[in-house]
């Protein structure tokens, strides 16, 4: 019980420490600030920071919430035998998932109160630290800040509303399933509505045409930020709500793209086997490299229109470039937080559907697959999954972030024309060295499993 | 175990796979379970062998050691003129890709693969294309099989015993030494258990493949050329092709003795 939950109550925790150092960390410079500057100056900032917080927060929590989501669901699958004696002997189906969803309860719990715990000390630490170099002043501040239990109360929440909706699967356990044979068991809820497919493209479509339609406003007016702003935001939800309509075909095309030996096919087809948990292991990291990269393109776009539309004045430029490069930092080490839990639900997927797949690998080495084969068909499925978030994220961030910065700057005297793009190389470089990371340490622990057990156990594993 | 290098038995002409004095051991000290305790085998060219036996007479031990899935205890295991008591796993593993057929009770096929997929695995494993004449052989087994039609289909798309059918193709598509069949009836309703057993025995009796399958079922093994007997981890008797019932009446007798 414990084990299975190991990583949803890691998922928690990440989610709530983040928030909770967030707001901390806000706390502690707003009071820094009141002590130092103007009160009216710091109140704004305050409230700036508190927004900001907010968003990445949220962020942080979607991301968490869709890898628990899968974590509960696969749990699930792997409980159905149990589940169906249950009902055999009794037990409604309500009852079951009331189970499923109180312990999403209890693993909220604990992961938030451990986020509380690690984020406070990791802030009072580090804050510590900058009053040694000297860097903060030495203000008085209360951690006991009854605000943390905000972000807190939020992890509890949405790890129990991600239980409820990972745990739909046990409504459809019949008790005969505990008669049954060795048929392999699906853990695939019914299929995604028709009504929020239909909603994901309506938004998609209005989405994009604001996007265009702001852009195109931008060319005579600075307004034009605010309509691709909206835009930006509608068409996003609608391809996040509709990313089972596009990550499974993504993961086809990349899937072809890995060539065509034994063990890169099979890897692709394991890759596309469960959709929904495929499109649940890399919708947050899509959401994070999408967002990094808007940001990185928005910024160095900005900063090369400004040059350009400035002139040949370099001392003015070397600023405004320092200033933009540590903005785009900050930005992408908060937004990188969430990368991190999207890689969390990473290794955890790959190692749960090597799991499940004993029997299938069992019978591959017996046919001949070797251990070196084996671990290579879990690479080229790790990097499958990881090589689609990034490809598509670094696209869809493209488009966002040159649109954010011709709507805004199009209409700016000597603003080069809507062809004018500036691509940060240096940022795609580090979020592509990422990936190949996280595909690297994903595939390390699922690997080890699917070696170590000999063909022969595999076999008669049920 | 003694250190020289061994030399194989030549207790049979057209030894296809033997077994020598072999012992497999679980566990150590007092607690050891011996599942095998010095068993000789041999399976000819062209001979569909039953290995027969009560649950825990030593049979899926004696048929993975067969198959290079499980190294021995002591004794030996030959294949050809290699032994492989001694291989370690990859060496084994390459084994089992160049000279072994399966088929399997269930969970023979891999599920994201369709029929053809399935067939051609091993051929893929070898990173080999198949020669003209291997895939000849392919084309006329997937008739023979009534397969022909199926060749898209996905395991989930197939019954039981199509499913069966494509697992038997795949053994047989390499022309390995050996085919190695585990209770390849267990799943299977009596008509369709007999129409794969046929396959079986034809494949022996027609082109000279070797098999060995472990059951329990009087009925499958009565489809083969010799029957072993196995009982708490020793040949207790060999008889050539037997008619159902006396296999059914000697297995209970064996119950009887326990």
């Amino acid at each position: 019980m414990i084990r299975q939950h190991g990583s949803g109550v890691l998922v928690a925790a990440l989610s709530s420490a983040f928030g909770v150092a967030l707001l901390q960390g806000t706390g502690l410079l707003t009071a820094a600030l009141r002590a130092d500057g103007t009160t009216g100056t710091s109140d704004t900032v305050a409230a700036l920071l508190r927004i900001t917080s907010a968003v990445f927060l949220g962020l942080a929590l979607y991301a968490g919430a869709v890898v628990t989501t899968n974590t509960f669901a696969v749990i699930v699958a792997g409980r159905v035998k149990a589940i169906a004696l249950r009902r055999l002997l009794g037990s409604t189906a309500r009852a079951e998932r009331g189970a499923v969803a109180r312990e999403g309860l209890v693993v909220g719990a604990v992961g938030a109160a451990i986020g509380v715990l690690v984020g406070s000390v990791g802030v009072a630490l580090i804050a510590a630290g900058a009053r040694v170099a000297d860097v903060l002043p030495a203000t008085p501040y209360s951690y006991a800040n009854p605000e943390v239990l905000l972000p807190a109360a939020a992890v509890v929440l949405t790890t129990w509303l991600a239980a409820v909706v990972g745990s739909r699967r046990v409504l459809a356990v019949t008790p005969m399933q505990a008669l049954g044979g060795a048929e392999e068991v699906s853990e695939e809820e019914s299929r995604a509505s028709a009504l929020r497919s239909a909603a994901a493209i309506v938004l998609g479509a209005i989405g994009a045409l604001l996007l265009v339609g702001g852009v195109a406003l931008g060319v005579v007016s600075f307004a034009g930020l605010l309509v691709a702003f909206v835009g930006g935001i509608v068409s996003f939800t609608g391809i996040v709500l509709g990313a089972h309509l596009v990550i499974p075909r993504a993961l086809r095309l990349v899937g072809r793209l890995m060539g065509g030996s034994a063990t890169t096919r099979l890897a692709a087809e394991n890759a596309v086997r469960y959709p929904q948990r495929s499109t649940r292991s890399t919708v947050g990291l899509l959401i994070a490299v999408t967002l990094i990269t808007t940001f990185g393109v928005a910024i160095r776009t900005f900063g090369d229109m400004i040059e350009a539309a400035a002139g040949n004045d370099p001392v003015y430029y070397a600023n405004t470039e320092a200033m933009l490069t540590a903005v785009t930092t900050v930005f992408s080490v908060l937004i990188g937080f969430s990368a991190v839990i999207a890689g969390v639900g990473l290794v955890n997927s790959l190692s749960l559907g090597v799991l499940q797949r004993t029997r299938e690998l069992g019978l591959l080495r017996a046919l001949g697959f070797s251990a070196r084969q084996l671990r290579r068909m879990i690479l080229a499925e790790s990097g499958q999954l990881v090589l689609t978030a990034v490809l598509l994220g670094l696209v869809l961030g493209t488009v966002y972030g040159w649109a954010g910065a011709h709507s805004l700057l199009g209409a700016a005297h000597g603003a080069p024309g809507l062809l004018f793009i500036g691509f940060p190389w240096a940022l795609a470089g580090i979020v592509v060295g990422g990936g190949v990371l996280l595909t690297l340490i994903a595939s390390v622990a699922p690997s080890r499993r699917a070696t170590r057990v000999a063909p022969v156990e595999a076999l008669g594993a049920l | 175990m003694s250190t020289a290098l061994p030399v194989q038995p030549r207790t049979a002409v057209d030894a296809v796979a033997q077994v020598h004095q072999v012992v497999k051991r679980y566990g150590s000290g007092d607690a050891a379970v011996h599942a095998l305790r010095g068993v000789d085998l041999e399976v000819r060219r062209g001979e569909f062998v039953a290995i027969m036996g009560p649950s825990g007479s030593g049979k899926s031990t004696l048929m993975h050691l067969l198959a290079g899935l499980d190294s021995p205890s002591s004794g030996e295991v030959w294949l050809g003129e290699r032994e492989i008591g001694a291989l370690d796993d990859t060496a084994l593993t390459l084994l089992r890709r160049e000279r072994i057929g399966f088929v399997f009770q269930a969970f023979n096929l891999v599920p994201t693969l369709d029929v053809i997929g399935n067939v051609m695995l091993p051929f893929e494993l070898r990173g080999a294309k198949p020669t003209r004449e291997e895939r000849d052989l392919i084309g006329r087994l997937l008739d023979e099989l009534g397969l022909a039609d199926r060749l898209g289909h996905r395991p989930r798309e197939l019954s039981g015993g199509q499913q069966q059918r494509v697992a038997i193709a795949r053994a047989l598509a390499s022309r390995p030494r050996l085919v190695v069949a585990d209770e390849p009836t267990g799943n299977l309703d009596s008509r369709t258990g007999r129409e794969v057993l046929a396959l079986l025995a034809g494949a022996a009796a027609n082109h000279g493949q070797a098999i060995a399958m472990v059951t329990h079922d009087p009925v499958a093994a009565s489809y083969a050329d010799r029957i072993v007997f196995l009982a708490d981890g020793r040949v207790v008797a060999e008889e050539g092709r037997m008619e159902a019932e006396r296999i059914a009446r000697f297995m209970l007798s064996l119950e009887a003795d326990r």
